[in-house]
């Protein structure tokens, strides 16, 4: 039977396209593909007969339906076969391009586009997708076609949920098993191709239902309606491995998926897939109670569909990306994380069990590799690692002991290489940290004890780290190192940190990005004090209990006293307390027997507090200050020094310039923690820098002298000899913006003019405000001998009146007439302050190796002679000096130095030096053919953009950006001073190395 | 409740020109003694607060370490003693403040000059006396008179043991000797060293007291219930105090360890039942004498913030003690209870002595800045 309709079926079509073909009115062609319609739909002739002719209305009316079956029969046989296709083309090409603008819209709508609305989607999609394909072909109004294509498909796919019917097509398709394997697989693959790069096809700007974004959209919420409708279906108690089921329906919904995951659209997929999920599980998680979820969950129609869609994409690349998406997603909403784990178990929970490469994905990718908010990481631990809902608290072992510990191992192997350290980025950093940190939160001792190296790794990672310059990084240490002891001991935690005393520690190591726009200035700054500050503290942390103890003793000791206070008559002192047991008792019968109380309580205590300021050692002379600096036992003697140290060198006695090296060298070598009590080691250690810097600023040869040679001695240590290039940066930005006071020239009359006032009548003169002078009138006495005259003046600002005593001197109207005036007076010693650093920084001695261990000092150095470059901007001597330093900065070890702290310091000092180069000396070396600056300056551009294209340090990127745009401001001036100069030399009797100017004035790519 | 600021001086003697070491009141007049390191020994009268007379009384390279009065000794009597290896026993007139500028002054001999040869910090002690209750203010005869019944009473009883003779009683001088972990008495009337403690002749080893290092501080007294007999305590290098009796000069009666540094200071109260002492560490300590055990006890140690204690003194009514500190501060303690009462700053250096006069109204602290402070505090009450 299917034969014969299939004949007649094809001859019809014959008959129609012959007709198509041959017609020469609009009319004609309507009434032809009536002829055929009528016969595969239902349909209402009269709708459209009256918008065509009288000519053409018995012909369509004369067109006889068939019986419903018949109809039936006749639609399976025409979409099935060969038929549709052939028909389509002519629709879609001959009709849509000559006739179809003519057609009345109802019958458009009832003759032409009812072969697609109501066709077979498979089929429809193929026929029509290819239309908007055939660019070449010229025999067809193209644009017409493309036009009606486009519509088409809006309206099948979009308007008339084209993809549900095609899902649905698929579930039939199964019962009939035409197609098997291979074969089919490649069927549904090929068609959800089609349907995902419609989007591309179609022509953009044309219709918007088929840009990616919402056409995506729409197909995404038909086919999950679809996937939801085929779940609902499937029969109860199907095993889940059974294939007959799974097969098409879930293949092509996959196929589709992984398409617009790769196709870039997950997002959109994820917004549609998202609150299905999330409100299929929240429904489900608010009925049941936490047993056994699990299982509930597989066997819930409506569920089940989403694993095997998942299990279903063949393609790691689009899952990946679908993943990822997922988890960004869910984080920005803030899913909490029972809903985040449900719904990753719904989605992955089959393919995470059946597939390695899932598995791997989420063991090993996205916990190393990849950077996620910590929500995520948690969820990913949950699911991943320990296989149970975070709400899950009352089976504490109910996850993989193995597979924690595992994933541990391997997360400590990579955290405590110091390469990763080194190089990986700071998010990527944090990330790993935060998720080692959480491993081992969830571990107890003994599956700690269980690993081999582990425990050692842990020490090697947090010391490693500790010694960062970074705060951030010391920060992951000493969590790590917190948590770690959390496990190993729980009564006793170990800090290395002061401020991080919370019981939960914040994971998310937010750097603070936003302050590092003044990026290269600030870096520096604390971060060394802050590092030095971090060993001490692991040094201390044993001190910890000790100190609580104390505190706990002390708040004793201060109920006590309150206690005590009530007594009215009892005073207490509190060093007394310590014998107070022998006093109560025994003061009364010591007293003799006629002890008068009357005479006792008169004897009440005056106020017994009392400081100690009156008792410090007053230094006045530099000699005692050395001297007392020495005597590192006297521990009042060194503080108080201290404390007068700047003072005295600010004011710069005769006899400094013979003290200056002694006095450096004990400022360098007095340990500041030794003698303040804890807490206050900032504020000794910052006289004592003060004192340096004022050192350096007021004698400045000599005690540089002695300061670079304590710079590479052996005999301090890296806090010292940072500390000595701290103060060295401080006092060439100090001698740099030196401040004078200056007398201001006020001319003065040495003759006073003859005036109608008494000589003898004082002038006015003096501060503003004052007021007129009277005469002091002396009573009893007729006759004056002197006149005397007075009147007020207002105080000066500032003035403190003291009492009654008030102070005169000569001296003081000086201060108002003087002018600050600031003057660089750093050049003159920027030779002094840079030679000798540079000299010895690539040499390996005992207890100094800048290259390799001690690279926070490299850092600190360049950073130094970056500073100082820039202090003597524009003089001559950065000039000079520059060709050195860059030499220095040259230097392979130097500027690809492994660490990044180092690399920024180049980064920072290559900017210095363009930005203290004046461009007119740039300019004539490149006259006289001095090679030396120009080829120092390419290299920084060169090597610069290496750096920005490269380097995965974030902030050696944003500095070699910088150093690059300051590199081409210097190339512009350069290159104008070159114009200028040229305008009045020429170019040829200079011999201008011509290759090397043009060097100098390429405009990096930024 | 804010508590009263602590009084500021009275007045400040200035006239110095080296380190007061010493001062010590007048037991019956209105009169001062400071002696300084560069000699000078002053006498001020000290409701005028000036300056009566002023004498280079011992070499100025060593200057005077300590200075004495009692009524033991005379009224019109000062000891001096000087790092010059001598103790000088002064006349200073027959107390007449008018008379006393003229009569004692530069080039005047001292009526005894006892050659000790000792070389060290230790200040001499006179023999301080049992006194009955608080001393009587402003009636200087009456105690004059108690005292004068006491003494020949003791005198009586130290014939017994001495053949000396003795118009006012004993006039002893005790000082740390020659050999410095050694303490000699000596009779003022005749320059004469009567008594050694301990004493070389009692053929027992030495031992005990050497290793104790230095006599830092020494006090006599005659309290009644050593039977009349002289007692000295006696602090010593290593901290420790020895308590003799002259009866058993070989061996002290107890030894005790209150401090772990040098004892600087000692003072016994008027009823010789207890007294206090400072030493070179942050400890004051309130002790108590038990004749009968030949013990003593503490009563209460305080902790300072700041170690070092050069001198320390007891009113004489017993109602307070001072201590003079390194820290420049003068502290007062109620000495029956132990009680702070207060932290007298002034001095900008060092404080040597603090000494109370003999009406209980006066205190005077003398320090290394050259001044002698004069404080009033807690006045005593009027007997009526």
């Amino acid at each position: 039977m299917g034969e014969v309709e299939e004949k007649a079926v094809l001859e019809k079509v014959g008959n129609v396209v012959a007709s198509i073909n041959g017609s020469k009115h609009v009319d004609q062609v309507i009434s032809a593909v009536y002829s055929l319609a009528a016969l595969l739909f239902p349909l209402e002739t009269l709708s459209f007969i009256g918008s065509i002719s009288e000519k053409y209305r018995d012909e369509v009316r004369s067109v006889e339906a068939l019986s419903e079956n018949q109809t039936k029969e006749w639609w399976k046989v025409f979409y099935k076969g060969a038929a549709f296709p052939a028909l389509a083309r002519v629709l879609l090409y001959d009709v849509a391009s000559d006739w179809l603008v003519c057609f009345p819209i109802s019958a458009r709508k009832n003759v032409y586009d009812v072969f697609f609305v109501k066709g077979r989607m498979t089929e429809v999609v193929q026929a029509i997708v290819p239309c908007l394909q055939n660019r070449g072909s010229t025999s067809y109004d193209t644009s017409a076609v493309y036009s009606n294509a486009e519509r088409l498909l809006v309206l099948c796919l979009v308007e008339n949920d084209g993809a549900f019917q095609m899902v649905k097509e698929f579930n039939f398709q199964c019962e009939s098993e035409e197609l098997t394997g291979d074969k089919l697989k490649q069927a549904i693959s090929m068609l959800a191709q089609l349907v995902t790069s419609i989007p591309d096809k179609a022509r953009p700007g044309i219709s918007s239902a088929l840009s990616s974004h919402l056409f995506f959209k729409s197909i995404t919420t038909q086919l999950l309606s679809g996937a939801e409708e085929w779940d609902k279906n499937l029969p109860d108690g199907v095993d889940s491995c059974n294939k007959i089921y799974t097969h098409d329906t879930i293949v092509f919904i996959g196929e589709i998926v992984a398409r617009i995951c790769r196709r870039g659209s997950a997002d959109v997929l994820l917004s549609e897939l998202i609150p299905r999920v999330l409100c299929q599980a929240r429904n489900f998680l608010s009925g049941t109670a936490n047993v056994s979820v699990n299982k509930t969950f597989e066997l819930k129609p409506g569920l089940r569909f989403w694993s095997r869609v998942i299990e279903e994409i063949k393609d790691s690349y689009a899952v990946e990306r679908l993943s990822e998406q997922l988890l960004h997603q869910l984080a920005a909403q803030n899913t909490n994380d029972i809903e985040a784990y449900w719904i990753l178990w719904i989605l992955f929970h089959r393919s995470y069990e059946n597939q390695p490469l899932i598995r791997s994905m989420f063991v090993d990718k996205f916990l190393l590799w990849k950077v996620f908010p910590i929500c995520c990481l948690r969820w990913i631990l949950h699911f991943a690692i320990l296989e149970c809902s975070p709400d899950n608290t009352l089976l504490t072992k109910a996850y993989h002991a193995h597979r924690l510990v595992e994933t541990m191992q391997r997360l400590v192997s990579v955290w405590s290489k110091r390469e990763f350290v080194q190089s990986s980025r700071l998010e990527q950093q944090a990330y790993v940290t935060a998720a080692l940190g959480l491993c081992l939160e969830k571990m107890s001792k003994e599956d700690l004890d269980a690993t081999k190296d582990a425990i050692h790794s842990i020490l090697q990672g947090v010391s490693c780290r500790l010694e960062s310059p970074d705060h951030l990084v010391r920060k992951m240490a000493s969590s790590v190192a917190l948590v770690f002891s959390k496990v190993v001991d729980p009564q006793n935690p170990l800090y290395l940190d002061d401020n991080c005393h919370d019981e939960t520690i914040d994971w998310e190591f937010k750097p603070t990005m936003s302050d590092r726009s003044s990026v290269a200035k600030s870096h520096h700054k604390d971060e060394e004090a802050d590092k030095v500050k971090g060993l001490d503290m692991a040094k201390e942390a044993n001190g910890v209990d000790d100190a609580d103890m104390g505190k706990k003793v002390k708040g004793r000791k201060q109920k006590l006293l309150e206690f005590k206070l009530v007594d009215p008559d009892e005073v207490i002192d509190p060093a007394a307390l310590n014998g107070e047991l022998i006093s109560d008792g025994e003061g009364d019968d010591f007293g003799s027997e006629d002890s008068d109380s009357l005479s006792d309580t008169s004897l009440e205590p005056y106020d017994l507090t009392d400081d100690d300021a009156d008792l410090k050692r007053k230094f006045s002379q530099l000699v005692d200050v050395v001297g007392a600096l020495r005597k590192s036992d006297d521990v009042d003697g060194v503080e108080g020094a201290l404390n007068v140290a700047e003072k005295l060198v600010r004011a710069s006695p005769d006899e400094l310039k013979y003290v200056a090296s002694d006095l450096a060298r004990t400022l360098v070598q007095v340990r500041c923690s030794d003698f303040t009590v804890e807490g206050e080691e900032e504020s000794a250690e910052e006289k004592r820098q003060k004192a340096l810097v004022a050192l350096i600023v007021t004698c400045p040869l000599e005690s540089l002298e002695a300061l670079h040679t304590l710079l590479y001695s052996a005999t301090v240590d890296v806090s010292q000899r940072i500390m000595i290039l701290d103060v060295m940066t401080g006092a060439a930005q100090e001698l740099a913006s030196m401040k004078f006071l200056k007398p201001e020239y006020q001319p003065r009359n040495l003759i006073s003019s003859v005036s109608d006032k008494p000589w003898f009548i004082p002038r006015n003169i003096g501060p503003p405000g004052a007021s007129s002078w009277k005469e002091i009138s002396t009573p009893g006495t007729l006759l004056n001998w002197s006149y005397s005259y007075e009147r007020e003046l207002p105080p000066r600002p500032g003035q403190i009146q003291r009492g009654k005593t008030r102070r005169w001197s000569l001296q003081s109207s000086v201060n108002e007439n003087q002018l600050e005036q600031s003057q660089n007076q750093f050049p003159q010693y920027a030779a002094a302050f840079m030679l000798p650093a540079m000299l010895g920084f690539d040499k390996k001695r005992h207890g100094v190796d800048l290259l390799g261990r001690d690279f926070i000092v490299l850092g600190k150095l360049i950073f130094m002679l970056g500073v100082c470059i820039k202090s003597a901007a524009m003089h001559p001597e950065a000039s000079v000096l520059a060709s050195p330093l860059l030499d220095m900065l040259r230097v392979r070890e130097i500027s690809h130095h492994i660490e990044p702290y180092v690399r920024r310091s180049v980064l920072f000092a290559a900017s210095c030096i363009l930005v203290a180069i004046h461009p007119t000396h740039v300019a004539s070396a490149l006259m006289a053919g001095n090679t030396e600056i120009p080829r120092g300056l390419e290299w920084i551009r060169t090597w610069a953009h290496d750096i920005a294209e490269s380097d995965t340090d974030r902030e050696c990127y944003m500095l070699a950006m910088t150093c690059l745009q300051l590199h081409s401001e210097l190339a512009l001036q350069t290159s104008r001073a070159l114009e200028s100069t040229e305008g009045t030399f020429g170019t040829e009797t200079l011999g201008l190395p011509s290759a090397l100017a043009s060097g100098m004035i390429k405009i990096p790519r930024v | 409740m804010s508590k009263r600021p602590p009084p500021d001086p009275v007045a400040v003697l200035r006239g110095h020109r080296a380190s007061v070491m010493d001062v010590c009141f007048h037991p019956s007049k209105n009169i001062l003694f400071s002696g300084a390191a560069d000699g000078e020994l002053r006498i001020w009268d000290s409701v005028q607060r000036r300056t009566i007379s002023s004498a280079l009384v011992h070499n100025a390279a060593h200057g005077i370490i300590g200075l004495a009065a009692s009524p033991l000794i005379g009224d019109d009597k000062v000891v001096s003693q000087g790092r010059d290896g001598t103790v000088k026993y002064w006349d200073i007139g027959d107390g007449d403040l008018s008379r006393l500028k003229s009569s004692f002054c530069l080039n005047r001999n001292p009526l005894v000059t006892i050659k000790t040869n000792s070389y060290h910090f230790c200040k001499l002690s006179l023999v301080k006396k049992f006194a009955f209750g608080p001393c009587q203010t402003g009636v200087p005869e009456n105690c004059q008179d108690a005292e004068g019944g006491e003494t020949t009473f003791q005198g009586n009883q130290m014939e017994s043991i001495e053949d000396s003779e003795q118009v006012k009683g004993p006039k002893y001088v005790a000082v740390s000797g020659e050999q410095s972990s050694v303490v000699e008495l000596w009779d003022l009337a005749s320059a004469e060293k009567f008594l050694q403690l301990p004493h070389l002749s009692s053929g027992l080893p030495n031992t005990t007291t050497k290793a104790r290092g230095m006599c830092m501080a020494l006090q006599a007294f005659l309290s009644p219930e050593s039977q009349g007999y002289l007692n000295v305590l006696t602090g010593y290098e290593d901290g420790s105090m020895a308590w003799w009796d002259v009866r058993n000069p070989g061996v002290p009666m107890n030894s005790v360890k209150f401090h772990k540094e040098p004892v600087l200071s000692l003072c016994i109260d008027g009823a010789c039942s207890g007294g206090i002492s400072g030493a070179a560490d942050e400890k004051l300590v309130f002790f108590s004498l038990d004749y009968q055990l030949g013990s003593a006890l503490v009563k209460k140690e305080i902790t300072l913030e700041r170690p070092g204690i050069a001198g320390t003194s007891i009113r004489p009514d017993g109602k307070i003690a001072a201590f003079a500190g390194w820290d420049h501060r003068v502290r007062v303690y109620n000495y029956r209870k132990g009680i702070a009462l207060a932290i007298l700053k002034y001095h900008h250096a060092t404080c040597n002595t603090v000494s109370f006069s003999a009406d209980s109204k006066l205190l005077a602290s003398s320090s290394e800045d050259t001044t002698v402070a004069m404080w009033e505090l807690y006045p005593p009450q009027t007997v009526t």
